[in-house]
């Protein structure tokens, strides 16, 4: 259960809504409601929006791909326990 | 990256890399292992650690745990086939290895690792592109940990629906 409450994708203001709009693009997937930690970022803009312009420019593709910089994150997922 | 035989490749690596990694950081009070004083099983083990990773050096972990050298040369087995190349390439394993090592803050496996994805021929940028993940990844996952969030997104890949190997 969440420490908090996530809100859903319409109790967020508008510039929160560009970063929902984004992630979706992102992940490629049409969610029903933006997933849980896209939501928790868009709370505070300050924080969310520079976290993830850095989350995006790590994971661009580059010297590796996309996909084989999903698989090291998956890896450092796993040592941290994180089942998120 | 589809299809799960990729994914077993790289937990392999980032098991077998986190049990070296509890060695080598570790067991320094056990003493390492040195090939002049080695039986000659040990040395023959190190002989073979350093052909596969053509480097002069005998990863520390290993020099720890070859106090018993059938111990060691199985998991000397386990460690090449876990890093060799195969559908993962022996440079991603190394990246992969070198993430482990960061997040969990094995100083001694972040430096070899780092050591051979140069090797395999990672560039500064590239490394810096290892580093960013693990990095941001790090945050992510203490955010998601510390609001206790629920999985919300492990059904978005589609399931493989091929056999383990050999089966039907």
């Amino acid at each position: 259960m969440p420490t908090v409450r996530l809100r859903a994708a319409a109790e967020y203001p508008p510039a929160a809504q560009k970063l929902f709009e984004l992630s979706s693009s992102w992940f490629n997937y049409d969610f029903a409601e933006p997933p849980a930690m896209s939501r928790v970022m868009a709370w505070d803009i300050e924080f969310g929006g520079p976290h993830g312009r850095a989350m995006k420019r790590a994971m661009a593709p580059g010297e590796f791909t996309r996909g084989e910089k999903e698989m090291v994150a998956a890896s450092v997922s796993g040592i941290n326990a994180c089942e998120y | 990256m589809t299809g799960d035989a990729v994914w077993y490749e790289a937990a392999q690596v980032v098991g077998i890399t986190n049990a070296l990694n509890v060695a080598a950081d570790t067991l320094g009070a056990l003493g390492a292992v040195d090939d002049a004083a080695a039986p000659v099983e040990a040395r023959t083990l190190f002989a073979e650690i350093r052909d596969f990773y053509q480097s002069d050096d005998v990863p520390q972990g290993f020099r720890f745990i070859a106090h018993d050298p059938a111990y060691a040369a199985d998991v000397w087995a386990a460690t090449r086939h876990a890093f060799a190349d195969n559908r993962l390439a022996r440079r991603l394993k190394e990246a992969l290895a070198f993430a482990v090592s960061m997040t969990s803050r094995s100083a001694s496996g972040a430096a070899w690792h780092l050591s051979q994805m140069r090797r395999q021929g990672v560039s500064p940028r590239g490394v810096m592109e290892i580093v960013g993940v693990t990095q941001m990844f790090s945050s992510y996952t203490k955010i998601a940990d510390t609001l206790q969030l629920e999985p919300d997104m492990g059904n978005i890949a589609p399931l493989d629906p091929s056999p383990a190997p050999g089966g039907r």
